[in-house]
């Protein structure tokens, strides 16, 4: 899924400070499951801005919604009827959703209420780490399904760097070292071979090096 | 006189744009700019111009300076993140090499290594943010140096840009030369007509507006330009003369010493002259604008 983080309420107040009419606009997919945009996080946003301007004295009318995804025409069309009662929209959906918004509401002024952080998993509650960069050639199986592109600080190919200590990354030491995990996991598998293989020099083209990426799948167009 | 000085004098500038070697040898590189040392002002050598890997424009540089010629060195946002910037930055200063020019570097895509990794850390106007706190003495996290840089700053300017585009051209223009560039070479011209309506726009007291002029090789070259390049546009005119022409290489050194004298007789600071791989052209080019 993708993880994000809620932003400090300050950076939240200064966006949206003088508008008069205010909709936070939740998302019940992945910012749902991180807990930074669901509609618990509406709610909760929307009773502090509520405090806050009533505190200023200004008159401030805060709606909340939250949708099935903001990253779909579909959920997005919901708001459609009621969008032009709003200054602003306050969304609370990752980076996709907030641009998805503002290219359907071209009129309206869009902020987003968190920071988009990464593609990852939930490794215990409340503790979210990155496991995919999107580099567009996935790689995994031949690294034991553990990336290297994301899960290594200087994102090798070709075994750890010298930093590796104790199984840990130079960089932190609550950080694990991505190729001591798939060392540990080639062995289990008992395909420590694989690991003299020479992996080639990557084609960064299929990442951002070759701009905005897009995918066309002719057979699923209408 | 140091290509800064001849600026601030008025003089008409000419530069010469002087691609790196694709390759470890550099004889063929030094004897082209020994033909012409003493008659241009300074050699521009690019970084990886279109994106095609070759020697780097700070080696070149350097080389070119052990044999006494001015260069201005060209700094690209697409390749180097902030350190190694500040670090190749700080390695001119120290080789004396007096000119700098920031590019932002065309896409990698378009290079003949299009599977390199893009960095672009800092953009264009924060490269030339950069350059100006390494002058003054400071790195980009805010440590002092031990002896700052001393560089006559330049960059480039799209003179093809028209309409909305060439508002943001003009905005991101008054920017560079608040962060203290003092010259701006623009995109190759041959639409004079063009030019000067692009030319009305900057008010040429506050930066050196020095036009590329770039040698054609062929009336095929010619066209494919005018057809896609958006920036650039060639009069049909100059493209017939050259397919007429019984003597190909001869018509296009005319052309391009024309636009040069024109050039000059509008007011410019100066020109850079672009052989594309043809650098031992140069002198005759030059021969032909009477420089």
């Amino acid at each position: 899924m993708i993880v994000a983080e809620k932003k400090p309420i300050e950076e939240i107040i200064d966006q949206v400070k003088d508008f008069q009419k205010l909709l936070i606009a939740g998302c019940n997919e992945c910012v749902t499951v991180c807990e930074a945009g669901g509609k618990k996080e509406v709610g909760i946003l929307a009773s502090a801005l509520r405090m806050y301007f009533m505190n200023e004295g200004k008159k401030v009318e805060i709606d909340e919604v939250t949708l099935e995804r903001q990253c779909d025409h579909e959920y997005l069309e919901e708001i459609r009827d009621r969008i032009d009662k709003y200054d602003a929209v306050l969304s609370l959906a990752c980076g996709v959703g907030v641009q998805f918004m503002a290219e359907k509401y071209f009129s309206t002024p869009v902020f987003p209420g968190v920071n988009t952080c990464f593609m990852g998993a939930a490794e215990e509650r409340g503790v979210w780490s990155e496991r995919c960069q999107a580099c567009g050639q996935c790689i995994l199986g031949e690294t034991a399904g553990i990336c290297p592109i994301s899960r290594c600080a200087k994102r090798l190919l070709n075994g750890p760097c010298g930093g590796s200590t104790k199984g840990k990354c130079e960089i932190s030491k609550d950080l694990d070292c991505a190729w001591q995990l798939i060392l540990d996991r080639l062995k289990e598998l008992d395909r420590l071979d694989d690991y003299e293989k020479i992996m080639p020099i990557k084609d960064w083209s299929t990442e951002r090096a070759g701009g905005p990426r897009k995918v066309v799948r002719e057979d699923v167009r209408l | 006189m140091s290509l800064e000085a001849k600026i601030k004098s008025g003089e008409f500038v000419v530069l010469g744009e002087f691609e790196p070697p694709k390759g470890a040898d550099f004889s063929r590189f030094l004897n082209n700019a020994k033909q012409i040392k003493g008659r241009v002002d300074a050699l521009v050598v690019p970084e990886m111009g279109n994106a095609v890997m070759k020697a780097s424009s700070l080696g070149s540089c350097a080389f070119l300076k052990q044999h006494g010629i001015e260069t201005v060195f060209q700094v690209c946002c697409r390749d180097r993140n902030r350190l190694a910037l500040q670090a190749d930055i700080l390695a001119a200063g120290a080789l004396d090499i007096l000119n700098i020019m920031a590019v932002p570097g065309e896409e990698i895509t378009h290079g003949d290594h299009p599977q390199a990794r893009l960095v672009n850390d800092l953009d264009l106007i924060q490269l030339l943010e950069t350059i100006q706190r390494l002058k003054i003495g400071k790195d980009l996290a805010g440590v002092e140096l031990s002896g700052s840089p001393k560089f006559c700053v330049g960059s480039t300017v799209n003179a093809g840009a028209f309409g909305g585009v060439r508002d943001i051209e003009m905005e991101n223009l008054n920017k560079m030369i608040d962060l203290g560039v003092q010259f701006l070479i623009t995109t190759p011209v041959f639409d004079l007509h063009r030019f000067q309506q692009f030319i009305k726009h900057i008010d040429t007291s506050k930066g050196a507006v020095i036009p590329t002029v770039l040698l054609l090789k062929s009336a095929g070259m010619a066209r494919y330009i005018d057809r896609n390049i958006k920036s650039i546009s060639i009069p049909k005119e100059m493209i017939r003369d050259i397919q007429k022409a019984p003597d190909k290489l001869k018509q296009c050194i005319q052309l391009t010493a024309e636009i040069i004298g024109h050039l000059k007789e509008m007011g410019m600071a100066g020109v850079m002259i672009s052989t594309v791989g043809w650098e031992d052209k140069l002198p005759q080019v030059m021969d032909a604008a009477k420089l």
